[in-house]
Parts: structure tokens; C-alpha cells; sequence
């Protein structure tokens, strides 16, 4: 049902490949993976669509991943990762990465597939994660559909700034961009200009770590936790800061060991402890992580509350516990002594009863007697 | 470790409530109900209605919070294992203590029932159980909260739990599986309440503050516990007879022959008063913790079967969330999953206590006990064929049915087995023997799945277990049916004239003894009573 969701739904589809090389063999190499990457993503495809088939509801984003190790013409292992997303308005984007790891010389390739819209004036994006420093290829591919359009003339830009693109092949442009630090990264947009203008837009961005959105609750004198977990990716540092008026003080628990305790439970975890708390220590506290190629950051919120704040419910609680209980002891014994009020009334009419027939009685037996 | 398996089911439920109580009652005022001549051995005809309902919804409540609270307490797990450095597994150890506590604590709640009543003792554990929680919103380490939480917390909880039972056998004869039936839905009428609370207290108050809070509700169990009316021999039946029997002296000649007649009652327990001295070690436990049961043919059956059920009665809620997970369903809807299996179950337990009530079932309502356990396993074994979401929902709903009612019935059989009079002692012997299987059902699924990394193992076993158990409770109980009825007919044929009720065996006279002595504080003020009417009656009979 995807499969076809996607055939028919979409419009035109560009690939968008991204070959990584990491560490830059031979020109040779290059084109043998990528050759190589293609066949087995060819494979891959056919896979996903029949994997789409089976599973994935419409009118929902999925997600699916699939991992397959090939060992191919390289002589190290080759991890090609798939992630296919259908996301509402009839947009499909497939992600292709690759990666291996083992020795230097290997070559990676990571190769981004971006579909292009054919409806022009809407333009895909695509977001993609980076930790540390690579070398990347971003491409723009069109479509065999439609090949027919002639005259296109496309442009790689970054904000204002173009930059120099190859033709891969007839349909498929790209661009090689080395990341190494911060100033890299950001977003880089293809447009194809022809009748209509058709774009994607590439944002290369760091780690998000994840904070709290509710606010963690805790009491004067008390202990709280905050725990910050970086998903998938190691960061080299953790720092923490709190928010002090508009400003962000870091945090040196070395500094103050009786109130901070830093810990970095794991490599993708750390936690900080706030000890003896009081009131001031109400607020935003943030934690950051460091990456080769940039910082991230998560918020937390604190709130400190008095121990009167849960005392005033419970008390509240209690009482009307102690109100029902004695309501319904009151009615107990209220029922209890009305039955013992009618009951004595039953009595007092049992023994009205007997003397009267007791008195019939004598009368009778006397007249008895007398009769005799 | 069960810690985690209740912890993933707990984590995962989000329920709404629905009204399932009041059909039951709405059912039986258009006259459904039709019940067989079940003769009481209580000496005395239980009421049936009026304070009843009363005593049920009381029932329903300390059930309720009894089943509930373990499972509902998970909430807390994230923020304690974060708080106090600790693994999953010891936090997990703080519900397996309370659970534990709940049902070890049985015998001792049944002989406090002997003893006092049941009001005392439901009171008194409601106390316990916030005073547990208060003190654990000040506790400084996770030992202090294995006591405070699991075993002060649990044991009150187990004080709730027997004597709700208890006293249901008390006031219902006729419509006694209907009261059960209404009592056990108080469970997931709970749990829909409880889960989102919990979840709402902790967000705005925090851990601490949410276990102070907890404990005050807790001590709505002690309202329930007032609602307990103590009833016995001497309450209902002696005021009846006295004012019939009376009447009927007083319109004859009057002679003191007359003041035997009316109490029927005092001459054993005026025998009884002179015996207890001559008693011996034995005949004194007995009549705290009725040990005589293992004699008895019916209770072992029971026990044997129910031991054997727990195996595989609780494993599969517990893993039926990550199994959905595994086969790829998402979070909120595997939870949705629980949240229909709560739904049924709500709608089936007083329902099951309706069909349990009616005259074709009641006679033979052992074997729709096993016939529900066995429906059970079957659904168990054929959950691992259901593919997708919809399979899944579809197992739901017959599980949610299955499981609400095997739950109704649960101690409606027992009650049906022993009689109500030994119902106490056999409450609390029973839950104390189901303790170790409860407890070591979902851990030994988990094992096997951990062992095949695979679902179906442990659906497999749970579902063979429980077909296995409701097999051999089917036929154990044709078999004590012959027995039974073998019996009725030997003592038809010696004629003898007191009738023993149809359940227990040839110990139904010491039984009637033993209730009226048992109930010795609850009868005080009423023996004075009566003989104030006595000397009421003799200064008449002098005139």
C-alpha cells in the first residue's frame, strides 16, 4: 500500500546521494563504492518497498530502518543504514547511510537521498545530524520520469553564498564539502531552475540533547536530580549552567561541593545533584554538550515548593475522612436505637397483650368454676 | 524480576473509567436474579441487600486499593531510581515486597477476623497504610522505603484486602456471587482512577509530596472499614425468633418451658462457655486459624488448583505492553491495549456475578469457575497467532474477558466450598500458598523469554498451565460433586436431624459452634439484650 501511496502520490522523484569518503583513498575507489553502493541500494529499494508494503499504515509517519551488512568488492564491512519516511503532504524522502568502520584505509560513503518535489514553489528539507568532522557529498537527482525536462539550470547555494557543483551524472548534481568545524555547518539548498523552479534544502546540524519539558519538583532540604541524555551521539564534554536573571552561569561543582555534584553516569548520560535546596534555586538550568563540531543545549525547569504545598490537600483529605467516618457511626447508632425503640414498643404491646388475655382468661376460668 | 514486569504494565496504562457498577444492581431490581436454595452455615439468614450495598461498595474500595495501588505505585520508579542511585531491579523489589506482604499477610489478617471482627481490622489496616506512605515521603534512603512502602504499606493493604472478602460472605447468601462480582471491580474501577492520579500528583508535587498525599487516601480505606456493620447469630435471627417465638409462648400457657424455646441459641453457647476451658492447644489455634481445612476435600482441591493457575495467571498482562512493542506496534498504542483489557475486564466482573447468580449456573458454579481458567489458557495459547494490531486488540478484549471472570469468581468458589463460616481461615490460608506462585509467575516468563528471545515460549506456558489447572479443578469438582451428593444422601438416610449445609462435611455442628463462639465480641451488647427480655419475660410470666 505505501509503495504504491508513494509511486502514485508523489510527484517527481529526485535522489539525492550523498557519498562519503572519509579518509580519502584512491580516485579508483570512489566510483567502484559508489557503483557498488548502488547496486546494493538498488537491492535495498526493492526491500524497503516490500517491507512498506507489508507494514506501514497510511496517512501516519513511519519510520523504518533497516541495517543490512553486504560484503562487497571492499574488504571491510560495509553497514548501509535505511531510513524511508513518508511524511504528510505526499512528500517521501529516503535516507541512505553508509558507514563502515575498521582501518583507515576503508572508505565510507554516507549517501543522503533527498526525493524533490515536482510541484514547484514547495521545497523539501532535510535535516542531518553531525557529531563530528566528515566529508560529505550532498546531490540532488532527478528523476527518470522526468527527464524530459531539458535546459536546467542548477545552482548549489549556501545562504547567499554559491557553491561549486559537479554533474554526476545527466540527471543527479552534487556538491563535496568538508566539515570540520562549526562555520560548515548550516543549510545548503539545490535548486534546479527550468520552467518551474524545484528545490531541496540540506540543514547540517549538531546533536539535539534532550532536556525536561515539565519541571522537575522538589522541596526545601531536599536532594533533585537532573539527568540530560544525548541520544545516539557521544559528546566530548558535558557543562552545566544555570540561568541567573538573562545570563548562564556555568556550574563548577569543584567549586561548590556542597551544593553541586556533577556526574557523568555514561558516555551519552550525565547527571548533576542539587543538594540542601532552597528557594533561589527555582528556575531554568541548562545543560550543555560539546561536539567537535559545535555545542547543544537542553533546558530544564526547577521548582522547589515548601512542604506546606502537598500538606494543605492531605490535611484536607484526612479531615474528610474522619467527617465520613463519623457520619456514618452517627447513623449506626441512630438506626441502632430506633430499632431498640421499636422493639420495646413490640414488647410493651406483646405484654399489653398478655395481661388482657391473661385477664380474659381468669374471667373465663372463673366462670368456668362458677358454672361448675 | 516481577518488579519490572509489574513496573512495564504500570507504566503503560492509561485508562478512563466507565460506570460498569451500577449494572449489576439495575439487573437484579428487574428480577434476573434467581437463585438456587443454598443453605447458609452461618446460623443465621444473611440479609442479601439493604446495608449490604453499603458493605459492598465498602468492599469494592479496600479491594480497589489492595490490587491497585502495586501496580499503580510504578509511576514513581523513574524519579527513585534517579534520586537514590539504584538499579532497575532494586526499585522494582519495593512492589514485589508490598505484593508479597499482601498476600503473606493473609493468615494473620483471618485470624485478627476471628478475632475482632472485621471492622477493627479493616480500620486499623487503613491506618497502617497511610501512616506507610506519610513516612515514606520522608525517607532518606531505599531500605527506609522497602519497609515504609512495601512492608508497613503492604501489610495494611493485606488487613484491607481478607476481611472485605470476609464480610461479603456475611451479609449475601442468595445474592452472593452478584456482591462478589460487584466487590472484585472495584480493582479496575481503581486503577482507571489511581494511574492517571498518581501521574498528576507527581507531576505537580513531586515524589514526596504525591506519598504524603497517597497516604491520606489510603485512609479513605478506614471509611470503608466503617461501613463494615459487624453482623453474626446473634444480630439478625435472635430478634426475629425471640419476637415470633415469643409470641407464640405468650398466646400459650405460660410456663418457663417457654424461655427455652425462644433462645435456641443461648444452649449451645452456654455449653460452649463451659467447654472452652476443657479445650486443648489444637481446638484453640483451630479456632483462630481453621487448620482442619486441610482435611477438607473442597479446600484442597481449591488450593492445589489456584496454586497451580497464578502460575500463568498474572505473566501475561505483565508482558502483553513490550510484546505489542516487539512485534512493532508504538508506545501509546500498546498501552491503549491495557486500557481495553481494563475496559472488559470492568464490564465482565459484575456481569460474571450476574450469570454466577442465576439458578442454571449457581449449583454447578465450579465448573464455570474451571471453565473460565481453562478459556483463559486457551486465549493464552492462541495469542501467539495473532499477527497485527487488530489480532492483538481482539486477544485483549477475550483476555480482558477471561481474566474479569476468573477474578469474580475467585473467592466466590472458595466461599461456595468451605461455607461461609470457614471462609475466614480459608482466605488466608489460600492467599499465603498463592503467594510464592503469584510471585513467580512473571519472573519465569520473563526467563523464557529472555531464554528464546521469544513471546510465544511464555504465552505458551501460561496458556498450558492455566488449561492444565482449569482441566483438573473440572474434574476434581465432578468428583467432589459425587461425593458430595453421596454424603447428602447417607445422612438423609441415618436421619439425622440437623441439617448440616450442602458444602461442608460432617464437622457443619462444631462449625455452627465455633461461628457463634467466634463472634463472641460482636454478640456482647446483644446478649445483654436478651437478657434484659428475659427478665422482662419471666416478671410477666409471674403475673
Amino acid at each position: 500500500m505505501p509503495a504504491a501511496f508513494s509511486e502514485k502520490r508523489l510527484g517527481l522523484r529526485l535522489l539525492l546521494c550523498l557519498s562519503f569518503s572519509l579518509s580519502g583513498g584512491s580516485p579508483a575507489d570512489p566510483t567502484v563504492t559508489t557503483q557498488d553502493v548502488s547496486k546494493s541500494q538498488a537491492n535495498l529499494l526493492t526491500k524497503m518497498q516490500a517491507g512498506l508494503n507489508e507494514s506501514s499504515p497510511e496517512h501516519m509517519t513511519t519510520t523504518q530502518t533497516v541495517n543490512q551488512q553486504t560484503q562487497g568488492n571492499l574488504s571491510d564491512h560495509l553497514t548501509l543504514g535505511h531510513n524511508i519516511s513518508t511524511s504528510g503532504p505526499g512528500l517521501a524522502t529516503k535516507e541512505f547511510k553508509q558507514a563502515s568502520g575498521g582501518n583507515v584505509s576503508d572508505v565510507t560513503f554516507v549517501e543522503y537521498e533527498v526525493l524533490l518535489p515536482g510541484v514547484s514553489g514547495t521545497s523539501v528539507e532535510k535535516n542531518i545530524t553531525l557529531d563530528r568532522g566528515t566529508r560529505i557529498e550532498l546531490s540532488c537527482r532527478l528523476d527518470n520520469k522526468y527527464s524530459h525536462l531539458k535546459s536546467l539550470q542548477v545552482t548549489w547555494k549556501r545562504g547567499n553564498e554559491t557553491v561549486r557543483h559537479i554533474n554526476k551524472t545527466e540527471t543527479s548534481w552534487s556538491i563535496q564539502l568538508r566539515i570540520l568545524d562549526n562555520s560548515k555547518l548550516g543549510s545548503y539548498s539545490c535548486t534546479l531552475k527550468g520552467e518551474e523552479e524545484i528545490s531541496a534544502v540540506f540543514n547540517l546540524q549538531v546533536p539535539k540533547i534532550e532536556g525536561k519539558e515539565k519541571p522537575i519538583v522538589s522541596y526545601e532540604g531536599d536532594t533533585a536530580v537532573m539527568i540530560c541524555k544525548s541520544f545516539g551521539y557521544t559528546p566530548i564534554a558535558w557543562t552545566w549552567y544555570v540561568t541567573n536573571g538573562s545570563e548562564q552561569i556555568a556550574i563548577n561543582d569543584t567549586l561548590l561541593t556542597n551544593k553541586y555534584v556533577i556526574n557523568r553516569i555514561s558516555a551519552n548520560v550525565t547527571h548533576m545533584k542539587i543538594l540542601k535546596l532552597t528557594k533561589e534555586d527555582n528556575g531554568v538550568y541548562w545543560c550543555e554538550a560539546a561536539f567537535e563540531l559545535g555545542k547543544s543545549k537542553g533546558k530544564l525547569k526547577l521548582k522547589v515548593l515548601s512542604l506546606m504545598v502537598p500538606l494543605k490537600p492531605s490535611l484536607a483529605i484526612v479531615a474528610e475522612v474522619v467527617i465520613l467516618v463519623t457520619i456514618i457511626f452517627l447513623y449506626e447508632m441512630y438506626s441502632k436505637k430506633k430499632e431498640k425503640g421499636s422493639e420495646a414498643e413490640k414488647e410493651f404491646d406483646q405484654i399489653e397483650q398478655l395481661k388482657s388475655e391473661e385477664s380474659n382468661g381468669l374471667e373465663n376460668s372463673s366462670a368456668r368454676h362458677r358454672k361448675i | 524480576m516481577l518488579g519490572d514486569a509489574i513496573c512495564i504494565f504500570c507504566k503503560n496504562t492509561h485508562i478512563l473509567c466507565s460506570a460498569g457498577y451500577w449494572e449489576a444492581v439495575f439487573a437484579q431490581r428487574s428480577g434476573w436474579t434467581m437463585s438456587p436454595s443454598v443453605r447458609s452455615d452461618l446460623g443465621y439468614v444473611p440479609p442479601d441487600g439493604g446495608w449490604g450495598w453499603a458493605v459492598v461498595f465498602g468492599a469494592s474500595i479496600s479491594v480497589g486499593f489492595a490490587y491497585t495501588f502495586p501496580k499503580a505505585f510504578t509511576i514513581y520508579f523513574k524519579e527513585l531510581q534517579a534520586v537514590y542511585s539504584i538499579s532497575y531491579s532494586q526499585i522494582a523489589w519495593i512492589t514485589s515486597i508490598m505484593c508479597a506482604t499482601t498476600y503473606g499477610g493473609g493468615p494473620i489478617s483471618s485470624i485478627l477476623v476471628n478475632r475482632y471482627g472485621s471492622r477493627p481490622v479493616v480500620i486499623f489496616g487503613g491506618l497502617l497504610c497511610g501512616i506507610g506512605m506519610v513516612s515514606a515521603a520522608f525517607c532518606t534512603s531505599i531500605l527506609q522505603l522497602y519497609i515504609c512502602v512495601g512492608f508497613i504499606t503492604g501489610f495494611g493493604l493485606a488487613l484491607n484486602l481478607q476481611p472485605s472478602v470476609i464480610i461479603i460472605g456475611k451479609y449475601f447468601l442468595k445474592r452472593r456471587p452478584i456482591a462478589n462480582g460487584l466487590a472484585m471491580a472495584g480493582s479496575p474501577v481503581m486503577l482507571c482512577t489511581l494511574a492517571p492520579l498518581n501521574q498528576f500528583l507527581f507531576d505537580n508535587f513531586g515524589w514526596r509530596g504525591s506519598f504524603l498525599i497517597l497516604g491520606a487516601i489510603l485512609l479513605n480505606c478506614c471509611v470503608a472499614g466503617a461501613l463494615f456493620r459487624p453482623i453474626g447469630p446473634a444480630t439478625v435471627p435472635v430478634k426475629t425468633q425471640m419476637t415470633e417465638e415469643g409470641k407464640g409462648a405468650l398466646k400459650e400457657e405460660v410456663t418457663e418451658d417457654a424461655m427455652e424455646m425462644n433462645s435456641p441459641t443461648d444452649v449451645p453457647m452456654e455449653n460452649k462457655t463451659e467447654e472452652e476451658g476443657g479445650k486443648d492447644c489444637c481446638e484453640k489455634i483451630n479456632r483462630y486459624l481453621d487448620f482442619s481445612l486441610f482435611k477438607h476435600r473442597g479446600f484442597l482441591i481449591y488450593l492445589i488448583g489456584n496454586v497451580l493457575m497464578f502460575l500463568g495467571f498474572f505473566a501475561p498482562i505483565v508482558f502483553l505492553a513490550p510484546y505489542a512493542k516487539h512485534i512493532g506496534i508504538d508506545e501509546y498504542s500498546a498501552a491503549f491495549l491495557l486500557s481495553i483489557l481494563a475496559i472488559v475486564d470492568m464490564i465482565a466482573r459484575p456481569t460474571t456475578g450476574i450469570i454466577a447468580n442465576s439458578k442454571w449456573v449457581r449449583p454447578r458454579i465450579q465448573y464455570f469457575f474451571s471453565f473460565s481458567i481453562a478459556f483463559n489458557g486457551t486465549c493464552h495459547l492462541l495469542c501467539p497467532l495473532a499477527s497485527g494490531y487488530t489480532g492483538l486488540v481482539v486477544y485483549s478484549i477475550f483476555f480482558g474477558l477471561a481474566f474479569g471472570m476468573v477474578c469474580a469468581m475467585l473467592f466466590e468458589t472458595l466461599m461456595d466450598l468451605v461455607g461461609a463460616a470457614r471462609f475466614t481461615s480459608a482466605v488466608g490460608l489460600v492467599t499465603i500458598a498463592e503467594c510464592c506462585t503469584i510471585l513467580l509467575g512473571p519472573p519465569i516468563g520473563g526467563t523464557l523469554i529472555d531464554t528464546f528471545g521469544d513471546y510465544k515460549y511464555m504465552f505458551i506456558k501460561c496458556g498450558a498451565v492455566m488449561v492444565l489447572a482449569g482441566t483438573f479443578l473440572f474434574i476434581m469438582n465432578y468428583y467432589n460433586y459425587r461425593m458430595l451428593a453421596k454424603e447428602e444422601k447417607e445422612r438423609k438416610v441415618k436421619g439425622d436431624p440437623k441439617e448440616d449445609p450442602v458444602r461442608t462435611e460432617n464437622e457443619g455442628k462444631n462449625n455452627w459452634n465455633k461461628e457463634t463462639a467466634q463472634d463472641g465480641p460482636e454478640l456482647e451488647p446483644l446478649r445483654e439484650e436478651r437478657e434484659g427480655l428475659k427478665k422482662e419475660m419471666n416478671g410477666t410470666n409471674e403475673v
